[in-house]
């Protein structure tokens, strides 16, 4: 599932890369387009802002078919302050912009899948593909406005996977 | 080693689009799809004739062709299969209300409510499927958001009448010199208006208008339960798999079977609001054709085209 998660966020990222140019992050030195993995990172004391952090939980597979299918729940977090020149009060159109984000890179609903453990990554067989995202409430904490999406993401194991 | 191939499962699919295209009333020529040269056509541009009708849901196939067997000997054994008879139905839901999902969605004739005193003007030879030319004190008459109706003043004639799209049949003379551009399906909504030219936000069902039409404004849509007209279409029906591959039903003629009926859809999960969605639903009633390949008397067609590098 290793391939597919990472086929996934790398998707995830070049279509944000490409809708949204300035929503970037500086991390470890880099600027990058502001989506990254969580288990991939140092820990965060607080999750950063204006910044979608890709969460893998629940993993499921379906052994018996021709290819076996693995599933694995994807949860993409974000939250927003707003912006410093409004005092924050702009936090739920900035969050607003994240959700139509988040919904505009999700689609399409599939990527290639690529093997990054060479470079540059190799194309596989198949393609990883998703189900709609469910969006949950809201929620508010101070001065910050947080919001997950949850999607479940699938794909064929391939040979030597 | 590299894998240059895997074993697939069943195909995987997130909904069905669906394109229609009118059967010639007159010749009864319906538009046949030859999935070998076509089949990985643009799914949102699909070639001439076929009409994009967007994603449906509930798709239904149901099959209704009899088989019986012809028993020989004592104690009589089957001895061979013959088929008694051949049909098929296709039950779907269509989500957006449009001009053509409505005429879809209903087994009779679907007209186009002219607007109150509403002129009718000559289309200049000059137009296109998109763009109506006028001559220039007409099109003053005429004002973006409007939706209009574009076909030839009737004059008298009997059988299937509408072209290119047959839109209901006369079994004698009317006097209503609209009434071809309340049958017609050349109809789209008005969305700029510059000197003596209508452009049009979509292009027209029929394609560009034929010489000596006339266009005229219209107020909506309706339908009616009963009558004696079938509209008779082709149909196409494309699952797109997750892995690329695509499985494709064709019914070169459908005829809408199902008087004009509605479902509600709650927009919000149980018991979290009261908004719901009013979507078309639309049964059809398969006719059929001889496959000019072998002379066969068929009723539908699938074609699977499967992913690349998956196993066959």
């Amino acid at each position: 599932m290793q391939n597919a998660k990472d086929s996934f966020y790398i998707a995830l990222r070049n279509r944000l890369a490409a809708l949204n140019p300035e929503r970037t992050i500086l991390l470890r030195g880099a600027i990058r387009p502001g989506i990254l993995v969580e288990d991939a990172e140092a820990p965060f004391p607080q999750l950063p802002s204006d910044v979608f952090v890709v969460r893998w939980l629940g993993h499921g597979a379906d052994i018996e078919i021709a290819s076996t299918l693995v599933a694995e729940e994807c949860e993409i977090v974000y939250g927003t302050c707003g912006c410093q020149t409004y005092g924050g009060l702009d936090r739920g159109r900035a969050l607003s912009q994240m959700d139509g984000e988040l919904l505009a890179i999700l689609q399409p609903f599939s990527t290639p899948k690529l093997r990054f453990a060479s470079q540059p990554p190799g194309a596989m067989l198949t393609q990883v593909f998703w189900d709609e995202p469910v969006f949950s409430p809201a929620v508010a904490q101070r001065d910050r406005l947080t919001r997950s999406a949850k999607v479940m993401v699938y794909s064929y194991q391939e040979e030597g996977e | 080693m590299t894998a240059m191939c895997f074993s697939t499962p069943a195909p995987v699919a997130r909904r069905v689009r669906a394109y229609f295209s009118p059967v010639n009333r007159a010749a009864q020529q319906p538009v046949l799809f030859d999935p070998g040269p076509q089949g990985w056509f643009d799914l949102d541009n699909p070639p001439a004739p076929w009409l994009n009708l967007g994603f449906i849901q509930n798709f239904v196939r149901k099959a209704s062709s009899k088989s019986s067997a012809i028993a020989a000997g004592i104690p009589a054994a089957p001895l061979e299969q013959v088929r008694e008879s051949i049909g098929a139905q296709v039950s779907l839901q269509f989500l957006a209300w449009t001009k053509l999902s409505m005429a879809l969605a209903t087994a009779s004739q679907h007209m186009n409510m002219i607007a109150p005193g509403a002129p009718s003007a000559a289309v200049r030879s000059d137009s296109t499927a998109s763009t109506i030319v006028l001559s220039a004190g007409d099109a003053a008459g005429f004002s973006a958001g409007q939706i209009v109706a574009i076909d030839h003043d009737y004059s008298g004639q009997t059988g299937y009448v509408g072209s290119p799209i047959n839109g209901a049949y006369l079994r004698q003379p009317l006097t209503d010199v609209d009434y071809l551009r309340r049958i017609t399906f050349n109809t789209g909504l008005v969305a700029q208006v510059t000197g003596s030219t209508l452009r049009l936000a979509q292009a027209l069902a029929g394609g560009a208008p034929e010489s000596g039409v006339k266009v005229q404004a219209i107020a909506g849509f309706v339908d009616r339960e009963g009558g004696s007209f079938y509209p008779e279409w082709s149909g196409l029906f494309v699952m797109e798999g997750v892995q690329g591959e695509r499985i494709i039903f064709h019914y070169p003629r459908l005829q809408p079977m199902a008087s004009a009926e509605e479902s509600a859809l709650p927009l919000a999960a149980k018991g979290q609001g009261r908004l719901e969605r009013v979507i078309l639903n639309a049964q059809f009633l398969a006719l059929p054709v001889t496959d000019p390949l072998d002379n066969e008397r068929i009723v539908c067609y699938r074609s699977f085209l499967p992913a690349p590098n998956a196993l066959v």
